[in-house]
């Protein structure tokens, strides 16, 4: 077994970009899904910028990803900075989509009677709104996640960090017989990456859905 | 505090609906082609700059990346919507779900590895890069055209099928008309796929215009790099505009 024998003499060189791979996409959504819950919950209370957020990140995604990687190396440089600021752009549609479409479906007598009770407008969307609608953007991030695992790895082209090293790698010796087994490691590990992120996703919606709408 | 009572949305406006929405985007990208015009041509161009960035060149990269997209949307569309309609028929039923749920996990595999693959498999050039091509994208339509057929109100079917339609009549003249947004909606995404995956035809022997990028990274000379990735996200954008226009087009008067 040729493929078999190349993971155990690379083990070490693939976990180390598997590792880079995650961390990558772990700080980029984790950015996306601040910024995108900060303009999600903008677009729900504003009508009228709505349409207009919603076509900014949507734009976005139709940007190719070579192309979005490149503009940003003359304002920051080769590696990971402009990998992660693509990837944020990349992973926000999905949360904004799905922040809206939540806080949208939250029940309008249960924010009333949480204003009888005397909550203020801080602790309604702390406390209501926001658990009310979190299913629903967690799904947001997910299929964020899933986009953003696919294309990290073309962020080796811009000498970005993560798993797109080990497909590159194959790429550059293409003709000689190791290119297939770099370009198969690195792909297979991708999806072994994106199905982790998923399996981790399940659980997190498990935990963190408030009891009463589970 | 004053109490607002504002009604329980029905249906919450994601887009934008006034007419004016179909001149924003040619009045951006005018507007993004002049400023990339005029930012290059006050710069001093060397000569490896000048080798890439003149007219005639780069009109051959955008040709090349357009007859990629194109030649790989027509050959996705010829498959994947025959395909679609096939896998939704009574008699194969239970392969729509198969298909479906391969669809979902084949989703995680990336362009740049897929397409590497490809290339490996077949070999360098034009005709592997559309393999790839087609090989990633097959997928929106696909899933599309079956979402799109089975989403059709099974009464319409059925009183279709009472007042004496052959099933193909039924497929032809309710089915599909009433499935073609969803449709095209797939294809749309397929052509967006295939444009921004073209970006990567340049390690495989058509240079297209992710060349222009790779040139502009690897020799360091920032205005090629910014023509480059400016072009192809322009090209990127205009594509999906007039997508959306014959989608809007196509669409049946009655939807």
């Amino acid at each position: 077994m040729d493929f078999y024998k190349h993971l155990n003499d690379n083990a070490e060189y693939l976990f180390s970009d598997a590792v880079d791979h995650v961390m990558v996409v772990a700080i980029s959504i984790g950015i996306a899904l601040v910024l995108g819950c900060a303009l999600g919950v903008l677009a729900h209370r504003s009508p009228r910028v709505r349409p207009m957020i919603l076509a900014v990140t949507s734009t976005m995604l139709t940007i190719p990803s070579l192309a979005l990687f490149a503009i940003f190396i003359p304002l920051l440089g080769l590696g990971t900075p402009p990998a992660v600021t693509a990837l944020v752009l990349y992973a926000l549609l999905p949360i904004v989509r799905n922040t809206v479409v939540g806080l949208g479906t939250v029940d309008q007598n249960v924010l009333r009677a949480a204003r009888g009770m005397g909550m203020g407008p801080w602790r309604r969307f702390a406390r209501i709104e926001l658990p009310l609608a979190w299913p629903v953007v967690l799904t947001g991030v997910r299929v964020s996640t899933q986009v953003v695992v696919g294309i990290a790895a073309i962020a080796a082209l811009v000498n970005g960090p993560g798993l797109g090293n080990e497909i590159f790698r194959g790429l550059r010796s293409l003709g000689s017989p190791f290119a297939l087994n770099f370009v198969l490691g690195g792909t297979l590990a991708i999806v072994v990456v994106a199905l982790l992120f998923d399996t981790v996703f399940i659980l997190l919606r498990r935990l963190t859905t408030a009891r009463g709408i589970r | 505090m004053v109490a607002t009572t504002s009604p329980v949305p029905q249906k919450i406006d994601l887009e934008v609906k006034s007419n004016a929405r179909w001149l924003v985007m040619p009045i951006f990208l005018t507007v993004v082609g002049i400023a990339l015009w005029a930012w290059v041509s006050a710069q001093e161009l060397d000569s490896i700059e000048q080798r890439t960035l003149n007219a005639g060149e780069l009109t051959a990269r955008v040709i090349e990346h357009l007859q990629l997209a194109a030649v790989s949307t027509l050959i996705v569309i010829a498959l994947a919507v025959p395909l679609g309609i096939l896998a939704t028929r009574r008699a194969a039923r239970f392969v729509a779900p198969v298909v479906l749920m391969l669809g979902n996990l084949g989703q995680a595999i990336p362009s740049l590895g897929l397409i590497t693959l490809v290339v490996l498999a077949a070999g360098v050039g034009f005709k592997s890069v559309i393999f790839g091509l087609v090989a990633y994208s097959a997928l929106p339509i696909l899933r599309n055209t079956m979402i799109g057929l089975q989403q059709v109100d099974q009464t319409l079917v059925k009183s279709a099928r009472g007042m004496g339609m052959s099933p193909m009549q039924t497929l032809l003249r309710i089915e599909l008309p009433l499935a073609v947004p969803v449709v095209l909606a797939g294809i749309r995404t397929a052509l967006i796929l295939n444009i921004g995956t073209a970006t990567l035809a340049t390690f495989f022997g058509v240079q297209a215009l992710g060349y222009v990028i790779f040139q502009g990274i690897q020799l360091d000379r920032t205005p090629v790099l910014i023509v480059g990735a400016v072009l192809a996200s322009g090209l990127a954008l205009l594509v999906d505009y007039l997508a959306g226009v014959v989608e809007h087009v196509l669409t049946p008067r009655g939807l």
